[in-house]
């Protein structure tokens, strides 16, 4: 190992191409869209300098970034607590199964290899008003609400409907994470607890649960980060509507962009959008303390 | 050593290939150079080179799969062009749905890759494209080298498309906004076609008591109940309300605009219990598939109405938007064209003048009146009998029509004051706020955005 790591050519060698990558694709472009934030620009013509202009427009003056703030943050914790709690409990419940473990593990994360987009616009027809749920809830003579227009509320409906719509296409992709850790545990440690007389929430609650803690921390990051920066359900079920209620920062990024060409004001959504990320991981790593134990 | 060698060949191959990809490409701003120079330089290139001039054309509504018969016109069109000039041009459309056009079209721009002719709304979307340099400015084009072909469109026409004295496009088809209403439907109720706003409520009335749904809107939408509210401002104040708030002597908050908006309110209590969430399309069904007694809508809609419902035809009827008693002209109407912009970055303006005269030629105006039920732009003469039952309907009213107004939110400061106009509205419809507030939001929009620049 110290030999490898004293051949400074082939560390170069085996870095350089993930490095050039990262730099082209990433790097680059991140310090670009820095510098386009603080630019007044409309992609057809040269930018103008502006400073922190942009920034301070979208913290004092844009009302609809407030509410894009508020259904991200809304959307985060939403996300991060339905997925852990249903793909922590799909996972042992899966991993403790005798037969149809393959069947049940492939049905839960069929949706995570689908189109978001495409799953979207089902979704969208399923809470249209005149197919999917209300007709079925007509059935029983109950009038079906504004599933995907309704307005009222700090937190709209529209945004739990798409919450829940993540919820069903991402959970299979925590669960496989989980199953992958509690896979690794070793039998005998369970053997060891029943022998002492724990039983299975016990030995759920003083074995599995602390030995997957790493997982905990790699799951909820992805969760939150994902999340933050959720675009394709939310533009194919409400684009953002009505009137900007269900805006996410993406979204509210794609339309400043796209929709009025403010490119350099979009670019502004998207460093905070980029520190809002930082900033979750970082609290998560930092707030969640992780041994390692031997399995 | 050779594997060695042939993978550091290849690496680098995909290195290459891939930040390749990111390089930037110039932009041509083909704008400022004279469309003549352009010309010949097109004419020349596909002179020497032999090869078919490929040109795209971008579209708001797919071509294979529509119903509209204005769309199955174009795609008529198209397929025309191709056979027509085949071995020299050919043309390949790129189509989306209405609802996403504008944001593709946008993203392609700043990609630099805008479609070499795309069809645009007029008013601040035009506006924005040409302000960003991507039309092409077509004045000389049209009135010197191709003065002919100009001289065959209906006078006027190019006034929406002219900006600082240029014409930035070519209009296709010209369609009015008018009330479309089931004539059984109102026979069977005893209502009567209405020429004021209270007559029109009554109507409503008598149809709601027959058990009918009155009026078939869309707010999922938004410019389907913006354009009523649009027609509702300009009864109440006419064209100087527009012309007032564009040019910051007239605030929002004045009488005109809150009575229009109350009566917006007023009247959507007549809509049919789904509009809150209905997408165009299904507003527009429930009319033809006799689920609502009436439609607002402009008159391309025929095309839709006939081409999924040929039956309803027959029993179809149009009135005028109804005027509001003490309010202003109420023979104005709201107009609009479908245009033809060209990128100011194409490198074959000919192919794109001559998919432009097909668009315009008299097969394709005779097909836009006879079939498609919208109005010609140049002065052709059509089979009327052959034409829909509407459009006689619809020339009829346009006859004593005494001025005309585009669609209030493309007639805005910038597409933003449209979206913000249009959102107001859903917000007083959907009763998230009240009439005084809704309309403030739009104040304050253009206190900010548009007065104080």
């Amino acid at each position: 190992m110290d030999r490898i790591l004293r051949d400074k050519k082939a560390i170069i060698i085996f870095i350089a191409p993930g490095f050039i990558l990262f730099t082209a694709i990433l790097l680059i472009p991140i310090c670009k869209a820095f510098y386009y934030s603080l630019c007044d620009w409309n992609a057809l013509s040269k930018p103008t300098f502006v400073g922190l202009d942009n920034f301070i427009k979208l913290f004092t003056k844009d009302k609809f970034m407030k509410i894009a703030l508020k259904n991200s943050v809304f959307f985060m914790l939403f996300s991060a607590i339905t997925q852990q709690v249903t793909g922590l409990f799909l996972a042992v419940i899966l991993s403790n199964i005798k037969k149809g473990k393959n069947f049940f593990k492939n049905i839960y994360y069929l949706p995570c290899v689908l189109s978001s987009a495409a799953l979207g616009l089902l979704w969208s027809f399923m809470f249209n008003q005149k197919m999917g749920v209300n007709q079925i809830l007509a059935m029983f003579g109950i009038d079906g609400p504004l599933w995907l227009m309704d307005t009222k509320g700090f937190i709209v409906l529209p945004m739990w409907v798409i919450g829940f719509v993540a919820t069903w296409q991402y959970t299979g992709s925590t669960m496989m994470l989980y199953m992958a850790q509690i896979s690794g545990i070793s039998g005998s440690l369970y053997e060891a607890s029943y022998i002492d007389g724990a039983n299975k929430l016990q030995s759920f609650r003083h074995i599995t649960l602390p030995l997957i803690k790493p997982m905990v921390v790699t799951t909820l990051s992805l969760n939150c980060i994902g999340s933050l920066k959720f675009f394709d359900l939310v533009y194919n079920m409400t684009s953002g509507g009505p009137n900007h209620r269900t805006d996410v920062l993406a979204t509210h990024l794609y339309n400043e962009g796209f929709q009025y060409f403010k490119y350099g004001y979009a670019s502004a959504i998207g460093i905070v959008l980029l520190v809002f990320c930082l900033l979750v991981t970082f609290i998560i790593n930092k707030g969640l303390k992780v041994e390692n134990y031997e399995l | 050593m050779k594997k060695k060698l042939l993978s550091v060949l290849l690496s680098t191959a995909m290195l290459v290939s891939i930040l390749s990809g990111c390089g930037e490409t110039t932009t041509e701003t083909a704008a400022s150079t004279e469309t003549t120079e352009t010309t010949e330089v097109a004419e020349a290139e596909t002179e020497a080179s032999g090869e078919v001039v490929e040109i795209n054309w971008m579209f708001w509504d797919d071509l294979e799969a529509t119903e509209d018969l204005m769309s199955k016109g174009y795609a008529e069109v198209i397929d025309r062009f191709n056979t027509q000039y085949e071995g020299v041009y050919h043309c390949t459309p790129i189509t989306t749905n209405l609802e996403e056009y504008d944001t593709k079209l946008n993203a392609l721009i700043a990609a630099n890759d805008c479609p070499d002719v795309y069809i645009c709304n007029p008013g601040p979307n035009l506006t924005q494209y040409v302000e960003a340099g991507a039309a092409m400015d077509l004045t000389d084009l049209l009135q010197n080298q191709e003065a002919d072909w100009y001289g065959t469109f209906t006078d006027g026409i190019f006034e929406r498309m002219t900006y600082d004295g240029k014409i930035y496009a070519v209009p296709t088809n010209f369609a009015a906004a008018l009330v479309f209403y089931n004539t059984e439907m109102f026979a069977d109720a005893g209502a009567e076609v209405p020429t004021t706003y209270d007559e029109w409520l009554v109507s409503c009335q008598k149809l709601q008591d027959a058990g009918y749904t009155p009026i078939a809107c869309s707010a999922g939408t938004p410019w389907c109940l913006s354009m009523i509210a649009g027609y509702l401002c300009d009864r109440e104040g006419g064209p100087d309300n527009l012309v007032g708030v564009n040019s910051g002597t007239l605030d929002w908050t004045t009488d005109t605009f809150i009575n229009a908006a109350t009566k917006l309110s007023e009247l959507s209590q007549y809509f049919q219990p789904t509009a809150a969430g209905d997408s165009n399309d299904q507003a527009t069904a429930a009319f033809y598939n006799g689920e609502a007694a009436m439609l607002v809508q402009g008159s391309w809609v025929i095309g839709q109405i006939n081409g999924n419902n040929p039956d309803f035809e027959s029993k179809c009827g149009v009135f005028s938007f109804p005027a509001v008693e003490g309010g202003a002209d109420p023979n104005r109407m709201i107009v609009k064209t479908d245009n033809l912009v060209v990128s100011s970055t194409t490198e074959s303006v000919d192919a794109c003048v001559a998919l432009m005269k097909c668009f315009t030629d008299e097969t394709a105006q005779k097909y836009t009146a006879e079939v498609s039920g919208k109005i010609p732009v140049i002065d052709v003469a059509f089979d009327e009998a052959a034409a829909p039952a509407q459009l006689a309907y619809v020339m009829d009213i346009l006859k004593n029509a005494t001025g005309t107004l585009g669609f209030y939110n493309e007639s805005l400061a910038s597409v933003e004051a449209g979206d913000t106009f249009d959102n107001a509205m859903v917000d007083i419809f959907l009763g998230n706020v009240t009439v005084e507030d809704g309309i403030q939001s739009i104040q304050d929009y253009y206190t900010e955005n548009v007065w104080n620049k």
